[in-house]
């Protein structure tokens, strides 16, 4: 078995997975990261789709990210380009996709390529953490 | 090669009428205006001839009896001027007087509103495109604000209230200044006189109102800025040709490459150029760019009005605009203004 889910790791702490939030804004990042750390993930950040495949390309990431929450709209590697590569190389970790535009064709082929849930900017807490829980369902189910 | 003018007109009377027709017909390349005349001399119409360095005349008798004149155009609306005109003017030219002249002054007012409509419309259809970088400036504040507000309604601790709560109203400052760029850019330009704009704040005016239509994220910008260079023109439309040239040039790079913004004044010619890395324009499309719904976007990307509207609008400020271009190299756009000397209006408009 060569992937676990998270949780089982994190040393002595309760912790539901762990969860990389791509967005450019800070402020984004910074709420996102409070909605789920209070639900119990371990919670990572990147400013773009660049600094995103760098986080989940280093260490112990590479097995034990769960979920990536991630924007479209940015700068360098745009959310497309980084979806692109997180189903090519990380076809196992969920993706949702929490963006500012509402687009019916993006969304609908964004989730034709596997991405679990297109969430549209303001979201409420609870509707973000219920989504995050079921893809983290389906991280523990690509491990059975 | 451009034929040699084949009309010199003289016109006869400064008023609103004279005024608008100097206007019109100086933008024609084929019409040469020999003079203006006008008995009164603070008339608006030769103040205006000056600043266009067309001759001006107190007696129409030293205008329309020389000059080689072609054509006089009477707007004076003087029942007796047609024959004193006539009594006055070379063998062979002709004059234009009484209602042909009243319909003429007619077209050229209606000419001036269609054009200020076209402008208008293109400008609201433009705006269409507005909506992704809206909803992405507009969606993040609310996001923040949601999810701080769900946050305060559990938090106990007092200090992180008060930071939390100072967020959400600097989160709600970004969204309203959202709307107010927006309803200042899309309101119908002010039909003001022509006034001084300072040109560099307007094209940074531009940049911010072009980031609703373009993704300016992965674009290099460069700004290469004189101090204090001025134009005379409408501040509305001339923002309005901004922000066209500058989402036309992000439109050629793909989101991808270097835009490069440039103002100088030099010798009382004042310049602007826009320049992009982008695929450019093919050398047998150049010379149509300016032609009205020319487009080489998709169907329902363009209006092809962009290019016809930004001409129409530096013409009348007595501009002009010009292009360079290298496929797969990129283009530059350069507005040309002569110095328009008026020391008594020293006034600057945002």
């Amino acid at each position: 078995m060569s992937e676990f889910k998270s949780g089982f790791f994190v040393g002595g702490e309760t912790c539901n997975g762990r969860v990389l939030i791509v967005d450019d804004e800070p402020d984004i990042r910074k709420v996102v990261r409070m909605t789920l750390q209070k639900a119990g993930y371990d919670v990572l950040e990147a400013e773009n789709g660049e600094k995103a495949i760098e986080t989940i390309n280093t260490g112990e990431n590479r097995l034990l990210l769960d979920v990536i929450v991630c924007d479209i709209r940015m700068p360098k590697v745009n959310g497309i380009e980084a979806i692109a590569y997180f189903r090519q190389n990380y076809p196992r970790v969920p993706l949702i996709v929490l963006t500012g535009f509402p687009d019916t064709d993006m969304a609908t082929s964004l989730l034709r390529q596997g991405v679990v849930d297109y969430l549209v900017k303001p979201v409420e807490g609870e509707r973000l953490k219920a989504s995050v829980a079921r893809a983290m369902e389906q991280r523990e189910l690509a491990h059975l | 090669m451009a034929s040699p003018p084949s009309t010199r007109v003289a016109i006869v009377g400064a008023g609103r009428g004279g005024t608008a027709l100097l206007d019109l017909l100086h933008q024609i390349g084929t019409i040469e205006i020999v003079g203006i005349a006008d008995l009164n001399p603070g008339a608006q119409g030769l103040q205006r001839a000056r600043e266009l360095n067309v001759p001006v005349y107190e007696q129409v008798a030293d205008l329309v009896g020389n000059h080689g004149v072609n054509l006089v155009m009477d707007v004076t609306g003087d029942p007796a001027m047609e024959q004193r005109l006539r009594d006055q003017i070379p063998a062979g030219s002709d004059i234009l007087s009484g209602p042909a002249s009243r319909l003429l002054w007619e077209l050229v007012q209606h000419e001036s509103a269609l054009q200020a409509e076209l402008l208008h419309a293109e400008k609201l259809a433009g705006i269409g495109s507005f909506a992704a970088g809206i909803a992405h400036d507009m969606n993040n504040p609310l996001q923040l604000i949601l999810g701080l507000a769900e946050n305060l309604a559990e938090e106990r601790d007092l200090d992180t209230v008060h930071l939390q709560a100072r967020d959400i109203i600097e989160a709600v400052k970004r969204t309203t200044a959202i709307c107010r760029d927006l309803t200042s850019y899309s309101r119908r330009a002010s039909s003001h006189q022509d006034s001084r704009v300072a040109i560099n704040s307007k094209l940074d005016e531009a940049l911010k109102i072009a980031r609703y239509a373009v993704a300016l994220q992965d674009i290099e910008i460069r700004k290469g800025y004189q101090p204090d260079t001025i134009v005379k023109g409408n501040p509305d439309e001339l923002l309005h040709v901004f922000v066209n040239l500058i989402t036309n040039a992000v439109h050629a790079m793909g989101d991808r490459g270097t835009l490069t913004l440039e103002t100088s004044a030099i010798d009382g010619v004042t310049q602007v150029r826009v320049s992009d890395t982008g695929c450019g324009i093919p050398p047998e499309l150049l010379g149509r760019i300016f032609e009205p719904f020319f487009t080489t976007k998709p169907p329902g990307k363009g209006t092809g009005l962009g290019l016809y509207n930004i001409r129409n609008v530096i013409h009348h400020m007595h501009g002009t605009i010009g292009v360079e271009s290298q496929v797969g190299r990129g283009s530059t756009f350069t507005l040309t203004f002569r110095h328009q000397s008026d020391p008594e209006d020293r006034s600057v408009r945002p």
